[in-house]
């Protein structure tokens, strides 16, 4: 009884500390994971904390369990325009990419750890995938916000790559502990029964849900509750019917994020801080696991081969797979850059351990250091490396201060909202009188200091103020934008504003004669009665996604914004810096 | 380029009267006729076509409306802070109140890109476009625009 309450007093404190040092900002990133993962190895048998835990066995089935719920969360968020966007570089990545940076690596192994190939192989297996956790996390970290092509491979990629690296690291335990290979046949049917098993049920569950939210009513608190409950058991189910159960729950939460149904608002919240604390928890467990003291001999040989992993297996492998799909150079670069280990590889560096294998120590081992060098190295550097090859976009609009009075009644079209008035709104640039609210709407009521004002008296709204404010519901996105800051305000806080997209703006719309006639820059005679937009779209020869650039002449046409898959508005770069190298760290340091 | 090379004393205006932005590119383009000598018609019908590709409110309360002119011998800049901001459709919808107009001669290609880079350059710098907001007269504009140490940052 006493030994219970011990674990949960420790459990739930570490978890009260983590969220709090959480909230305080999620700006850190990086650290954060780290700080978890400190915490853990504070209270684990070599710190202060002096907790011996050493089950391998609790330690996979909580963490992939973790893992899980950060893969549906993924899923949820995840728009399925981006999917189809990036569906085939990514799979390319998740199967070719893992296969050939475990191969890579394991050359690397082979030199750095004097093991036998097989062992090498198996090293290069263990950290041949990226993380899921890790990758949406740190991608959606506040202060970068990043090119789609580039953040959704890196997010597809790592939702189904771990398939691939948990079936190398199981072939390799095998062969080495048999000392003959298994039929191939047998192990590629297994793989693919992986896949396609995962992606089935995924669907399958996906639906499932939408129709189950949809059709069966439930207590509005339980709908995030039903979501968990089914997440953990579409990962488990597939688990038992040997699919990957990744693949599933992050199928599964694609599917339910892009349908419409019951409860999704209570979901995304719920889940916004279940995927947060499955961090926490995972990283905590991965902490308390490790012991420095039994790693201290392997950790040289666990170093060099992150390094390689960083520096040569992971571009390399990008490289390969990514050249026959019209990458460019700075999104291959970025790609091979943020190639995000975490909880992951030490999941998977259990296997030999659970398989009774000798030197379990050494994979362990260099699974953490692999982890550690990712995250410093790789995670900590996002937001300079994104704007060094270009690929940041100025943030998004923050999510508007506004709280909404639902009256319930379809028949009254109006809804009440409240707003708080932003520093850097364009409400302030304006008198109280002449507010260019959208139509049918009214401002009810002004709180100054938690005074109400005297309209007729207001001369200007000051940041800080709250409004009431009575709107048909379809004109709150406008009233959204009079009291929220716009990007471009934002610039010096956080990340970049619009100057990535050049000095001007024209629309997808004006033709190529108009804009070359207005900048002189050269275009063919047949080009010039074709929509800018059209043009960059043909010249570019894929999908454009937001941020794409074009060199046209001396300037630099900038895809600035998207509507129904067509570019509707175009950034010009007058002086596009000729030297990419200088004019990458002019972007990564801020000089212009 | 500089500045200075653009744009002279009796181009810039310290509180031009506008209830919009049609009016402010109209009251632009008289004085813009007045400097160089060309149709006032001409020269609005030009800063309008550019505003029907896009807008040149580039945000922060700033535009820069610009435009190529047949007859021009040379480049012309205009400066004008409006007495009260008006609504631009600016990429940021904030209203504008800092405008600089430029104009180019048709056979002028790299150096109206230049010209063009280095007024966006100069007015995206935060710190100058307080000064302007806040300064006196449109002398003291003037010195700010030409003589602002970031004009001779690049």
């Amino acid at each position: 009884m006493y030994q219970g309450n011990e674990i949960v007093f420790i459990a739930s404190l570490l978890v009260l500390v983590s969220i709090f040092f959480g909230s305080a900002s999620s700006r850190f990133g990086v650290p954060f994971l780290l700080v978890f993962l400190g915490f853990g190895l504070l209270a684990g048998e070599s710190g202060p904390g002096g907790i011996i835990f050493s089950d391998y066995q609790l330690t996979y089935t909580i963490g992939s369990a973790a893992l899980g719920i950060i893969l549906f969360d993924g899923g949820l968020r995840t728009n399925f325009s981006t999917v189809r966007l990036v569906a085939g570089p990514a799979f390319v990545l998740a199967t070719i990419g893992v296969v050939g940076t475990a191969a890579l690596l394991g050359v690397a192994a082979y030199f750095a750890l004097d093991i036998t190939v097989l062992e090498a192989f198996l090293v290069g297996s263990i950290v041949g995938s990226t993380d899921a956790a890790v990758v949406f996390f740190l991608l959606n970290m506040k202060g970068v916000t990043l090119q789609k092509r580039v953040s959704g491979t890196l997010e597809v990629e790592s939702s189904i790559n771990d398939p691939m690296a948990i079936f190398l690291t199981m072939a390799c335990v095998e062969l080495i502990r048999l000392g003959q290979p298994p039929e191939t046949l047998t192990l590629l049917g297994l793989f693919a029964a992986q896949m396609v098993g995962g992606l089935a049920i995924g669907v399958a569950g996906g639906f499932l849900l939408v129709a189950l939210f949809n059709r069966v009513p439930v207590a509005g608190g339980l709908y995030p509750i039903v979501a968990m409950a089914a997440a953990l058991l579409i990962f488990s189910g597939a688990n038992f019917l040997n699919a990957s159960g990744f693949v599933a729950v992050y199928v599964a939460g694609l599917v339910l994020g892009n349908r419409r149904h019951r409860g999704a608002q209570v979901i995304l919240r719920f889940y916004d801080g279940l995927s947060w604390l499955s961090q926490i928890v995972m990283f905590l467990l991965l902490g308390l696991l490790m012991t420095p003291e039994k790693m201290t001999p392997y950790a040289i040989g666990g170093g060099i081969v992150a390094f390689a992993l960083i520096l040569v297996a992971r571009p390399l492998a990008v490289l390969i797979c990514l050249l026959p799909f019209r990458y460019t150079w700075r999104e291959i670069g970025f790609i091979s850059w943020i190639g995000l280990r975490g909880g992951v590889p030490i999941f998977l560096a259990t296997i030999p351990v659970l398989a009774g294998m000798p030197n379990s120590e050494l994979y362990v081992t260099t699974a953490f250091c692999c982890v550690l060098a990712s995250l410093t190295v790789q995670g900590w550097t996002i937001g300079p490396v994104a704007r060094f090859f270009g690929l940041e976009l100025p943030a998004r609009p923050e999510a508007p201060t506004r709280t909404e009075i639902d009256f319930g009644d379809p028949s009254l079209d109006r809804d009440i909202a409240s707003y708080r008035v932003e520093p850097d709104c364009p409400a302030l640039g304006y008198r109280f009188s002449e507010l260019p609210l959208p139509r049918r709407c009214r401002v009810i009521t002004v709180i100054r200091s938690g005074a109400v004002m005297d309209r007729s008296k207001l001369e200007r709204l000051e940041p800080g103020d709250f409004l009431l404010v009575l709107a048909p519901p379809e004109q709150f996105f406008s009233l959204d934008r009079l009291f929220t800051a716009r990007r471009m305000a934002k610039r010096k806080e956080q990340g970049r504003g619009d100057e990535v997209f050049g000095e001007f703006v024209v629309s997808g719309d004006a033709l190529m004669g108009e804009v070359s006639a207005l900048y002189g820059i050269p275009v063919d005679e047949k080009d010039r009665n074709d929509p800018i937009g059209a043009f960059i779209r043909r010249r570019l020869r894929r999908a454009a996604v937001v941020g794409d650039r074009l060199r046209v002449g001396p300037i630099e046409l900038i895809v600035r914004e998207m509507r129904g898959g067509r570019i509707s508005s175009v950034g010009i770069e007058l002086e596009p810096e000729e030297n990419p190298i200088l004019r990458g760290f002019r972007r990564a340091f801020g000089f212009d | 380029m500089e500045i200075f090379q653009l744009l002279s004393p009796d181009g810039v205006v310290a509180n031009l009267k506008a209830n919009s932005k049609k009016q402010a590119l109209q009251e632009l383009s008289a004085r813009a006729a007045r400097i160089t000598g060309q149709h006032e018609r001409v020269i609005f019908d030009t800063l309008l076509e550019r505003e029907r590709l896009g807008t040149t409110g580039v945000g922060n309360g700033i535009a820069i409306p610009h435009g190529r002119l047949p007859g021009l011998d040379k480049l012309y800049g205009l400066f004008a802070r409006l007495e009260r901001p008006v609504d631009f459709d600016s990429i940021d919808e904030m209203p504008v109140d800092l405008i600089f107009l430029l104009l180019a001669p048709e056979s002028a290609g790299a150096d109206h890109l230049k010209a063009l880079a280095r007024v966006s350059r100069l007015l995206r710098d935060k710190a100058v476009c307080e000064k302007l907001r806040g300064a006196e007269s449109a002398d003291a504009l003037y010195a700010l625009l030409t003589d602002s140490p970031a004009s001779h940052a690049a």
